[in-house]
C-alpha cells in the first residue's frame, strides 16, 4: 500500500514535469487560456458589483461575503481542473476512438493514469482569481484566523475538489456504454456556475438539487459559510469530506464497472 | 506459452434505418442485434515462435489481439499467456507483453522521442543501467539516433512505427504483439521493420504474434500462420503446408512476338478451364497467365504454348502466398 502510494505521486510528478515541458511548447497557447479564464471570471465579478452597486445586500449577503463565496468556488474548481482536467477527453474522445487502449496495456492503473496525464495550466487563471478574491474580501469580514483554520481550509479545498474529480469520473465513464458523455460532463459540471453564489438566494428545488443531487454546494457555499459565521463546522466542513468522499466512491464504482464494457474500436 | 480457447467476443450492434425517421426509431426504440466478431477460436503458440495472423478486414484479428492483451474481456472461453490471464492479473500480465498497434501510437505527440522513454522507464520501472543498455540495442536494432531528439509530430509514419516498436520493448516484454506494424509504409522501411522484428526474435527468443495485409511480412518473418475469416479459423499450420494444399496456383509470363497470342492460344477451350482456374491477360507483346496446375501440369501447359506461338522469354512464378490467400478469403469460412 505504501509503496503503491509513493509510486503513485512519483509518476504523478513524472507526468507533471513531462506537461511542464509540453507546456514550455506552446507557450502561447497556454497563457492565452489561462488569460481566457480568469477575464471569464472578471466579467462575472464586474456584474456582480453593479448588482452591489444598486442594492446594499442580497438575501442579507453582502458584497464580501458574496466575493468570499465566489472567491473560495474557485479554488477547488481550478484545483481539479490543474490536475485531472484529462476526463473531459476520455468522455470526448479516448474512448470513442480506442486510444484508451493505451491505458489498459500499461502496469499502472488506468484510472489514475488517464488522470495524471494532463497537467492544465489554464487552471492557474482561476486559482490566481480565486486566491485574489479571497485575498480582497477577507479584511473587510469578521473571521478569526488560526493556524487551525488554514489547515482546515486546505483540508477542505482538498476535499472539495474530490467532488468535482468524482462527478467527472462517474460522468465521463458513461462514455464506456454510450462511446461519448462530453455533453453528459458539462451539463454536470455547468451546475457548478450556481454555487459561486450563496445557495439561499434560489428557491428550494435549486437548493436541494445542489446539496443532495449534484452536491456542489459543497465546494463552496457550505465551508464559506463556516468560514464567514464560524457556526456549525460539523455539518459545513464534515459534510464537505463525508460527501466527497461518496461521490469519488460513486464515480469509481461506475468507472469499474464502466471499463468492462469498453468496447474498444475497430483499427 | 500462449494457449487460447474457445475465445469468443460478442457485441450488442443497434440496428438503425437510413435517414433522420430511421435514427428517431432506434433512438426511442433501440433494436438491438448480438453480433459474434470472434467465434470460438482456439489456437496455441510457442515460446520464441513467430505467428502470422492473417485474415481479411473485419475478419476479428484486432478483437483477438485486444483479448490476448487484456484490453477487451472475451464473452466466453479462456487464454493464457505465460500461465497469466489477461483480463485477471492485468497489472502483472502487461509487464511481460509489448504492444504495438500501427494504426495508434503510444508515444508523446508534442515532445521529443526522448521523453517518450523515459516516462515509459518508470511506468515500466526498468532501473537505470538496464535502461542505458536497452536503449543502446533498441537505438542500434532500429535506427533511432537521427530522430531520437525531435518532437514525435514531426516524425514520419516510417520513423513513428520503428519509434513505437522500440517503445513497445523498452521493458524487455516475452510477447509482443504486433497489429499491422508495416500499414503505409514504403518498400525499404518495410524491409527494416521486418529485419528488426527477426532480430530481436532470435536474439532474444522474443514470441510475436503479428497481424498483417502484407503477405511478405509472413514470407520473411513466420513459419506458422493462423488465419481467421468472419470470426473462425479457417486455417492454422505451416506456411509450406498451405502452399502445398491450396498452391496450385502457377503464374507463366511470356514475352512472344505474335500480338494476339491468347487468341491463337485460347487456354479455356483448349484445357477445360474456367472460373478461379485460369486467369490471363495481355499487354503488348507480353502476356500472362496463370491456372491451377493440379488440372494443367505446368509442363503440359508451357509445351502447349511454346507449340502454338513464338515465344522470346519465359517467367515462371512459384506459387505465391498471396494468390492462395486471395483464394481462401473468396472461398471464405465454407472450408471451417
Amino acid at each position: 500500500m505504501f509503496r503503491e502510494i509513493k509510486r503513485a505521486l512519483k509518476m504523478h510528478r513524472i507526468f507533471i514535469v513531462q506537461e511542464l515541458k509540453r507546456f514550455m511548447e506552446y507557450k502561447g497557447d497556454f497563457i492565452t487560456g489561462a488569460i481566457g479564464l480568469l477575464l471569464a471570471q472578471l466579467c462575472s465579478i464586474i456584474f456582480i458589483s453593479v448588482i452591489f452597486s444598486q442594492i446594499p445586500t442580497l438575501v442579507g449577503w453582502s458584497f464580501n461575503e458574496v466575493m468570499f463565496i465566489y472567491g473560495f468556488s474557485l479554488i477547488p474548481k481550478a484545483v481539479d481542473h490543474l490536475f485531472f482536467d484529462n476526463l473531459w477527453a476520455v468522455g470526448h474522445f479516448i474512448v470513442r476512438k480506442g486510444d484508451f487502449d493505451k491505458y489498459l496495456t500499461r502496469p499502472i492503473n488506468p484510472l489514475f493514469h488517464v488522470m495524471a496525464e494532463k497537467f492544465q495550466v489554464d487552471a492557474f487563471g482561476e486559482l490566481v482569481m480565486g486566491i485574489v478574491l479571497l485575498s480582497c474580501s477577507l479584511p473587510s469580514l469578521d473571521i478569526e484566523y488560526s493556524f487551525m483554520k488554514i489547515l482546515l481550509t486546505i483540508v477542505v479545498v482538498i476535499f472539495a475538489s474530490f467532488i468535482y474529480t468524482g462527478i467527472k469520473i462517474g460522468t465521463s465513464a458513461i462514455a464506456f456504454w454510450t462511446k461519448r458523455s462530453g455533453n453528459i460532463i458539462f451539463m454536470f459540471y455547468m451546475v457548478n456556475d450556481f454555487v459561486k453564489y450563496p445557495i439561499d438566494i434560489y428557491n428550494n428545488v435549486v437548493r436541494s438539487v445542489l446539496t443532495y443531487i449534484i452536491p456542489f454546494a459543497f465546494t463552496a457555499y457550505f465551508p464559506a459559510l463556516y468560514f464567514i459565521t464560524g457556526e456549525n463546522p460539523l455539518f459545513n466542513i464534515g459534510m464537505t469530506i463525508v460527501v466527497a468522499i461518496v461521490v469519488m466512491t460513486i464515480g469509481v464504482l461506475i468507472w469499474n464497472r464502466g471499463i468492462k464494457a469498453y468496447e474498444s474500436a475497430g483499427s | 506459452m500462449i494457449y487460447v480457447e474457445n475465445l469468443r467476443k460478442e457485441f450488442k450492434k443497434t440496428i438503425k434505418e437510413p435517414g433522420i425517421k430511421g435514427s428517431l426509431k432506434s433512438f426511442f426504440k433501440p433494436k438491438k442485434e448480438i453480433i459474434a466478431a470472434v467465434k470460438d477460436i482456439s489456437f496455441e503458440v510457442n515460446e520464441g515462435e513467430i505467428l502470422g495472423f492473417i485474415g481479411p478486414n473485419g475478419a476479428g484479428k484486432s478483437t483477438v489481439i485486444k483479448m490476448l492483451t487484456g484490453i477487451l474481456s472475451p464473452t466466453s472461453g479462456s487464454c493464457s499467456i505465460n500461465g497469466k490471464n489477461p483480463q485477471k492479473d492485468r497489472k502483472q500480465y502487461v509487464k511481460e507483453i509489448g504492444v504495438v498497434f500501427g494504426q495508434r501510437t503510444q508515444l508523446w505527440w508534442d515532445l521529443p522521442l526522448t521523453e517518450t522513454y523515459t516516462v515509459l522507464k518508470e511506468i515500466y520501472e526498468v532501473d537505470d543501467s538496464r535502461f542505458k543498455k536497452r536503449m543502446e540495442f533498441l537505438n542500434e536494432v532500429l535506427e533511432l539516433e537521427g530522430f531520437i531528439k525531435s518532437p514525435v509530430r514531426t516524425l514520419s509514419l516510417g520513423q513513428r512505427m520503428r519509434a513505437d516498436i522500440a517503445a513497445s520493448l523498452l521493458h524487455s516484454p516475452k510477447v509482443l504483439f504486433l497489429d499491422e506494424p508495416t500499414i503505409g509504409l514504403d518498400v525499404v522501411v518495410k524491409d527494416n521493420i521486418r529485419k528488426a522484428i527477426a532480430k530481436i526474435n532470435a536474439e532474444e527468443n522474443t514470441t510475436v504474434i503479428l497481424t498483417t495485409h502484407d503477405l511478405e511480412d509472413i514470407e520473411t518473418l513466420s513459419k506458422r500462420i493462423v488465419m481467421i475469416d468472419k470470426g473462425s479459423k479457417v486455417f492454422d499450420g505451416k506456411i509450406a503446408d498451405l502452399k502445398e494444399k491450396y498452391g496450385q496456383m502457377r503464374e507463366l509470363a511470356f514475352v512472344s512476338s505474335d500480338e494476339n497470342a491468347l487468341d491463337i492460344l485460347s487456354y479455356a477451350e483448349k484445357f477445360g478451364l474456367e472460373g478461379d482456374d485460369l486467369f490471363a491477360e495481355s499487354d503488348g507483346a507480353s502476356f500472362k497467365v496463370r491456372f491451377n496446375s493440379s488440372i494443367v501440369p505446368v509442363s503440359d501447359m508451357l509445351s502447349y504454348t511454346l507449340s502454338k506461338i513464338n515465344v522470346k522469354d519465359i517467367n515462371v512464378k512459384d506459387a505465391d502466398i498471396e494468390e492462395i490467400i486471395r483464394r481462401l478469403y473468396k472461398e471464405g469460412v465454407q472450408n471451417g
